[in-house]
């Protein structure tokens, strides 16, 4: 008998029980479940507070930089000003000049045979440029 | 103050201390925290509406919880068997509900909607138990098992209890599958509404979980 058990000789009934009045009472305690959770409900502080921390990150941020950004310039500004005409003129003299590899590159420059479209300049154009300026005949 | 039902125990109990004669120690315990709501059915559509309004919102919402509390803890029952992990579940269900109804779509039914999170919270909770314990599949139907047996409400009816064994045995989406459909006698366009699977499927999952029940009662 038992080997041949079929789903449907067997009574369908649900075989659980609960609690006495437990349904009565389910209700309420999931209501005040709720209005437990209502109380908890964000206030406008919350938000705010969430909305402050990438504004407080970003002013530290800035801070910091301003903070950590060496004073080079002024001391420039303060070292220029007590430097003297004599000595500025002196450094000029000395370093301000022009080298001759300058001159080099130039050389290597006009080898190249720039194109015209390049220059964005016709031929003409810039030949009368070079005689204005009398470019093409410059002593050193 | 003394309810009507309490008035009348407190005169029986009167009555049992003059025939003893003498003092019967009593005290009456509050009353059960029941609805101040007398229940109306409503429609659906109906409770929607009540609920979107503020002063109906929580009258709204103890119809529903009192319209669909017995569906969803059945569901959950049967899936997770002990009565405290139901009533917690069923519990979490309807917070969930009070919390999303606002943003529930009218395009499907409330009932496959709340059925749908239940189904959700009860795989979740079984999920969890399994990475809580560090159980494989087989210890967390041993454990139900044990409830099943441990349970009063089962002994003495051997063919139930042989029944609730070989359900147990099924995997948890076809034991939800059968659960739905033998107990619940759920249409299977609902279930698929619910469950998220062709109703094609949900046919075969259904044949082949009562064959392997009657397997199961077979050789048990």
């Amino acid at each position: 008998m038992k080997k041949d058990l079929k789903l449907s000789d067997i009574p369908q009934r649900n075989p659980y029980q609960v609690p006495a009045n437990y349904f009565d009472r389910l209700p309420m305690r999931v209501m005040e479940r709720t209005a437990a959770q209502e109380q908890k409900q964000p206030t406008l502080w919350q938000p705010l507070r969430l909305a402050l921390v990438p504004v407080v990150l970003l002013l530290l941020f800035v801070g910091a930089y301003f903070y950590s950004m060496p004073d080079e310039p002024e001391q420039q500004m303060v070292n220029l000003a007590s430097v003297s005409d004599t000595e500025i003129v002196d450094y000029l003299s000395t370093y301000a000049t022009i080298e001759t590899t300058d001159f080099a590159e130039l050389s290597t420059l006009r080898e190249q045979e720039l194109p015209a479209e390049l220059l964005n300049v016709s031929a003409t154009a810039a030949e009368e440029e070079l005689e204005y300026y009398n470019l093409n005949h410059i002593d050193y | 103050m003394l309810s009507p039902s309490n008035f009348l125990v407190y005169l029986l109990l009167l009555a049992e201390e003059e025939l003893l004669n003498k003092p019967v120690v009593y005290c009456f315990l509050p009353e059960p925290a029941v609805s101040a709501y007398p229940y109306v059915q409503l429609e659906d559509k109906e409770l929607l509406e009540k609920f979107a309004q503020p002063e109906s919102r929580n009258m709204a919402f103890n119809q529903l919880v009192r319209k669909y509390q017995q569906k969803i803890y059945w569901h959950i029952r049967k899936m997770v068997i002990d009565h405290d992990d139901a009533d917690d579940l069923t519990q979490d269900v309807f917070v969930k509900v009070w919390k999303n109804l606002d943003n529930f779509r009218q395009d499907a039914q409330l009932y496959t909607w709340i059925y749908r999170i239940a189904t959700n919270e009860c795989l979740s909770f079984l999920s969890s138990k399994k990475r809580k314990f560090f159980l494989p599949l087989n210890d967390v139907t041993a454990e139900l098992m044990e409830k099943v047996e441990s349970s009063p409400e089962l002994a003495g009816d051997e063919v139930q209890m042989k029944l609730q064994k070989a359900i147990l045995r099924l995997p948890e989406k076809q034991r939800l599958v059968f659960n739905m459909k033998y107990f619940d006698e759920m249409k299977y366009e609902e279930m698929s509404e619910i469950l998220g699977t062709s109703v094609g499927a949900l046919k075969a999952s259904y044949h082949i979980a009562v064959k392997k029940i009657e397997e199961f009662l077979k050789h048990d």
